[in-house]
């Protein structure tokens, strides 16, 4: 009954029915149906135009829209602007033309940062994501199901900071891990894991994995409870076996939550900072530094406010490619309307 | 399903398996935490301490960071941004969805489209204006940049919530007699409470987490959120003892593992309105 009932709440595009349900109301379960039952009542409104004047409805968008505006758009706009300035924090701004953008590609500090945000979006999304998958098809569905998963949640509801202060205490020289190496005779006991590129970025995205699985594991089981129950015990009539059904009904139908929870991923990766910072601040030296935190070191430790300024103009072209791909591969899949 | 064959027991005791080494970070956490200082000799951390000291450990992380007026500063900035949010968002998408304005698409997008830029492209401007209007270092100046942050998301969830509430409900309101915003406060925001508390909770771990805002718009021990009190503490400057750094990583990590726990199911739907977006 339950599961009935969370299976229809996603149908419906979120939480509407069983909501509009408990309020007394009934909602027809196709989109089709629930545009027939509301076009009369919308026609009909709308030939009175008075009802909503135009005043009073700006008095309801105007404070997201000025909030946003004024927090977001400008100072996005004004960053654009610095990033073609010498700005360093003190006087005015001197404009210098594209000469940050030029130093972005002689710069041997954006080398590593490119090369860490390469290697965090790949491994950043692969691990987690494939994880996630698993550990949501095996729970899901077996009794006590959300106590399996409870394991990998716990370290997602934690911050980027508080993961960085576990696993910083884990890897340092002579740390937890290195105890348990040197009580098990394995090499490796006096690694100092985070003072050492490639080690460095391995370790944080081992310690991002270890935070990002259960989120990944949490909406692959709202995925699951999309597919239809139907669907699977048609399969197991025809005598489809376990891997089967799984490999030929359950995955394919997984394909849009997939894309979603795959471009959340690459979109974090691409902005990891919390847990570079806190860990290594991008060192030694830059060696372990993504594009987030170049950004944050150029700014706010070398004073460069025009150089992070144009980091960052890079990092939301890269980012903003990867948002458009992945929102256009939603729409195309059919998950998300217009 | 409720059979349970081999198959389900090997399914089981790989996720218990899993499961442990999952624990096994949280495990060092918890027991490093507890242990006093001077009982911390750098090969002990896998074994249980025989004396409590995690007191003690926050108490000398109190005194080297002033944790406790982060943690009160923090509380205020995660529970009046989202609130303030949540209300934000609500008007504006009854304002799109219900009230149906010339271009509403266009209009939500404006207001939506604030989730798309980095952080990073906010940082600089935030620094300087907050500077000149005297905002840096203040508690109404991250409540203000924190709210900013939590408008799209609740705008996106309750601009879909209320797209799919009948018609006919504003209309019977109208008929009755109710302003616009006796309809919005005594009908609207009623029928949409679990959507609100979803993204209330999903934006209360978000700021509660926060690093990077907190880092550059405050510095003071009493204004500074606590993610950036703890990273200052763990810091080669910082100076302090394994198990202090632990015991601070603990006690600012309890109250989002808390609320998480309490709500989960809230925060379930929160994470699949959020993502599962219907543009």
């Amino acid at each position: 009954m339950q599961a009935e009932a969370d299976r229809f709440e996603l149908k419906a595009g979120g939480v509407r029915g069983p909501h509009l349900k408990s309020a007394g109301l009934s909602v027809p379960r196709s989109a089709h149906a629930r545009r027939r039952l509301i076009r009369p009542f919308r026609a009909s409104y709308r030939s009175k135009p008075q009802v909503t004047k135009p005043t009073a409805t700006a008095g309801f968008i105007a404070p997201a829209v000025v909030v946003v505006v004024a927090l977001m758009y400008l100072p996005f706009l004004y960053s654009v602007y610095i990033s073609f300035t010498n700005y360093d924090g003190l006087g005015s701004p001197r404009w210098d033309g594209i000469a940050n953008y030029v130093q972005l590609f002689h710069d041997p500090e954006m080398v590593d940062a490119i090369r860490n945000t390469a290697v965090w979006v790949v491994a950043g999304v692969v691990v987690p994501v494939a994880l996630g998958l698993g550990l949501a098809i095996l729970t899901y569905g077996i009794r006590h199901g959300g106590w399996y998963r409870l394991p990998f949640l716990l370290p997602y509801a934690m911050s980027g900071a508080g993961v960085a202060v576990i696993w910083g205490f884990i890897l340092q020289p002579g740390g937890a891990l290195g105890d348990v190496l040197k009580t098990l005779g394995l090499p490796g006991s006096g690694t100092a894991w985070l003072s050492y590129w490639p080690d460095s970025t391995i370790a944080m995205v081992i310690a991002s994995a270890w935070q990002a699985t259960g989120v990944n594991c949490l909406l692959f089981v709202v995925g699951l409870q999309a597919v239809p129950v139907a669907v699977l015990e048609a399969a197991e009539i025809d005598g489809a076996r376990a891997f089967t059904k799984l490999w030929r009904v359950t995955l394919p139908l997984l394909r849009p939550m997939t894309i979603v929870v795959v471009g959340l991923a690459i979109v974090a990766a691409l902005k990891t900072f919390d847990i570079v910072w806190v860990m290594t601040q991008g060192g030694p030296g830059y060696t372990s530094t993504t594009l987030a935190t170049a950004m944050y070191s150029q700014t706010f430790v070398a004073d460069s406010y025009g150089y992070g300024a144009a980091i960052a103009v890079l990092l939301t072209v890269v980012t903003g490619l990867a948002s458009a791909v992945y929102l256009k591969q939603q729409v195309q899949v059919g998950g998300v309307k217009r | 399903m409720s059979r349970l064959g081999s198959a389900g027991l090997l399914r089981r005791a790989v996720l218990i398996v899993v499961g442990l080494v999952w624990l096994v970070p949280l495990y060092l956490l918890v027991v490093n935490a507890i242990r006093p200082s001077t009982a911390f000799t750098g090969t002990n951390e896998w074994t249980i301490p025989s004396s409590f000291g995690l007191f003690q450990n926050v108490s000398t992380a109190e005194q080297s960071s002033g944790l406790a007026g982060s943690l009160a500063s923090t509380a205020l900035y995660s529970i009046v941004s989202p609130g303030l949010a949540v209300v934000i968002g609500a008007l504006v998408g009854f304002g799109v969805s219900v009230l149906q304005p010339r271009r509403p698409f266009f209009w939500f997008m404006v207001t939506f489209g604030g989730a798309v830029f980095p952080a990073q492209m906010l940082l600089v401007p935030l620094f300087v204006a907050y500077a000149q209007l005297n905002l840096y270092n203040t508690h109404q100046g991250l409540i203000i940049i924190y709210t900013a942050l939590s408008v799209p998301l609740a705008a996106l969830v309750l601009r879909n919530f209320f797209g799919g509430v009948p018609t006919h409900l504003f209309q019977a309101a109208q008929i009755d007699g109710a302003s616009l915003w006796t309809t919005f406060w005594r009908i609207y925001i009623p029928v949409a409470l679990s959507a609100l508390v979803a993204v209330f909770i999903l934006e209360f771990t978000f700021i509660w987490n926060d690093l990077l805002f907190g880092l550059t718009l405050a510095s003071s021990n009493g204004v500074r959120p606590v993610m950036p009190a703890l990273a200052s503490l763990q810091s080669a400057y910082g100076g302090s003892t394994v198990p202090v750094v632990l015991a601070a990583g603990v006690v600012v990590s309890l109250p989002p593992v808390v609320v998480f726990l309490a709500a989960q199911r809230f925060f379930a739907r929160g994470l699949a309105l959020s993502q599962i977006a219907e543009l």
